[in-house]
């Protein structure tokens, strides 16, 4: 009797799944070290999730077949038929739907991760550069910092109902697969042909933005 | 586990679990952060949202404290803790752990609790760095607590009075001595000629006073005409019994920042004073026992000058 894991197609990459359950792990950091006043935790989860996402909006652009926004991100009439039900399509990677709610928490991350940059706790406390922008402005920017949080959480609150609806209703375990990489051939296109781009890419991808990420923190120590 | 086929529920029943253990999730929220409940509430228009009167003790005496010495971070952009100060509604809300003003309990309100903390304690409010309240501050506090924290009350009985924080300009003495340097040299020599009759109206200013009525007669026209290149920064002038005409009149009228002019016991008749109506900066005038009509008066009155003396007295 043949194992049935062997019979999964590779559809995630490496550093996609790594950057994924990082930013789990970050975001959950992120909200606890600012919800219980551990902010240079707080700063360093920030400025972590700033390089990854830098890292990941790269590597939507140079990474695997799968991980790269052309693949995913398609047209709105697409993904209205998508969400009725019409478009039956089979994605390797994210579905229509599913590829815009990572473009825009993606896009919802980085707003956070930059104004969390120029904002201030107003104690003793400053983001790297908010000596940048005046007392003002960086009031104003630690007040949307915080409203995008809350952005943020609903957010989190669609994706997770969105990949229980998948896994109890449609029994596609979106999960596992973030986990292992795998998908069940039945749940890919036939005759797939993906392409994987190698991890020493990445690594230097990533010491790319951990390095710009760097720089801009040092720009604000005096 | 089969990874694709039939799931365990419908959609219906999907969501409906979805929507059961989100509304359990914002009731656990709720619950955890009464704030947030009230918040939701009041903005929903579910509850009503608690305002103070005009002119009640909190907005007299705890809103301002609330403002210069809270706001700082607890306002409606940084809210530390949740908490909100910004309001009568947001104060008696509380913060993330609850209430933080418990009305009539001082000592079981945890506002109170921070504040009355020593400086040295990392809970104490305002934190190390801010400035500190003042010990009749906490007590007007204390005692707003302890009357039940309302919205509504005036006057607490035994609340320290409040303090009027009176801010004097800081003179700019460069920007004085910069005003002075034209004048200064006309000035001196005019002092030497006329000792004490012209000096600074104070150590800040640039303007002059003029007081010739201890030299009485030895004063008279020409001499006040010696003042002519001075005239624009005199405002005041006292020439009460010295000997000036209506030959006076040009130079009074040069000095056009004039606000005080005494001219009693002196000749000048209402053809002078008719030529003053011009000054714009004139406050007063006396005209004790000379010459000058009522009707002549009348037109400065009109322009709100102060007369003393003249036709009717």
């Amino acid at each position: 009797m043949s194992d049935p894991r062997k019979e999964h197609v590779l559809v995630w990459d490496i550093p996609t799944r790594i950057f994924h359950w990082t930013i789990v792990v970050l975001v959950a950091v992120s909200w606890f070290s600012a919800d219980n006043g551990y902010l240079r935790m707080h700063l360093w989860s920030g400025l972590t999730l700033l390089a990854l996402l830098l890292f990941r909006v790269l590597w939507g652009l140079l990474g695997s077949t799968t991980s790269r926004f052309t693949d995913f991100l398609h047209p709105p009439r697409k993904v209205m038929a998508y969400l009725r039900g019409h478009e039956k399509s089979l994605y390797a990677g994210h579905n229509p739907a599913g590829g815009w709610m990572v473009a825009v928490m993606i896009g919802v991350l980085l707003a956070q991760a930059v104004t969390g940059l120029f904002s201030n706790d107003g104690l003793h406390f400053t983001g790297p550069l908010a000596l940048w922008v005046s007392d003002d402005v960086s009031t104003r920017i630690t007040g949307l910092h915080g409203t995008i949080f809350n952005i943020i959480v609903v957010f989190i609150w669609l994706h997770v109902v969105a990949v229980g609806f998948y896994l109890l209703v449609k029994n596609h375990n979106l999960v596992g697969a973030m986990v292992t990489g795998k998908k069940h051939p039945h749940l890919v296109p036939a005759g797939l042909n993906l392409s994987f781009t190698r991890l020493y890419i990445a690594l230097l991808l990533l010491a790319l933005t951990a390095g710009i990420v760097a720089w801009v923190f040092f720009q604000g120590v005096p | 586990m089969s990874d694709f086929g039939p799931g365990r529920l419908s959609a219906a029943a999907y969501f409906g679990c979805v929507a059961l253990l989100t509304a359990l999730g914002l009731g656990v929220a709720a619950w955890a952060h009464p704030a947030f409940l009230h918040s939701s509430l009041q903005t929903m228009g579910l509850e009503a949202v608690p305002h103070a009167a005009p002119g009640s003790f909190y907005v007299t005496r705890i809103a301002p404290l609330f403002d210069a010495r809270c706001l700082g971070c607890h306002d409606d952009t940084r809210a530390k803790g949740q908490l909100r100060l910004d309001s009568f509604a947001a104060a008696m809300r509380g913060g993330r752990d609850g209430p933080v003003i418990e009305p009539g309990n001082p000592k079981g309100s945890e506002l109170f609790r921070r504040i009355s903390l020593p400086s040295s304690d990392d809970r104490a409010m305002p934190p190390s760095g801010k400035t500190p309240l003042t010990a009749d501050e906490v007590t007007v506090i204390k005692l707003w607590i302890a009357s039940g924290a309302s919205g509504e009350l005036r006057t607490i009985k035994g609340a320290p009075r409040p303090v009027v924080e009176v801010k004097i300009p800081e003179s700019d003495l460069a920007a004085v001595q910069k005003q002075r340097a034209p004048l200064a040299a006309a000035l001196k020599q005019l002092q030497a000629r006329y000792p004490g009759v012209i000096i600074y109206e104070s150590r800040n200013s640039a303007d002059l006073e003029v007081d010739a009525s201890l030299r009485g007669a030895a004063f008279g026209d020409g001499d006040l005409a010696a003042l002519l290149p001075l005239a624009a920064r005199i405002v005041r002038a006292d020439l009460s019994g010295t000997t000036i005409t209506d030959a006076a009149a040009p130079t009074l009228v040069a000095m056009t920042s004039l606000t005080r002019l005494r001219l009693a016991h002196t000749k000048i008749t209402d053809k002078t004073l008719v030529a003053l109506v011009g000054l714009k900066s004139l406050k007063s005038v006396s005209v004790v026992e000379t010459k000058v009509s009522d009707d002549a008066l009348a037109p400065l009155r009109q322009h709100g000058v102060a007369t003393y003396g003249g036709g009717n007295e």
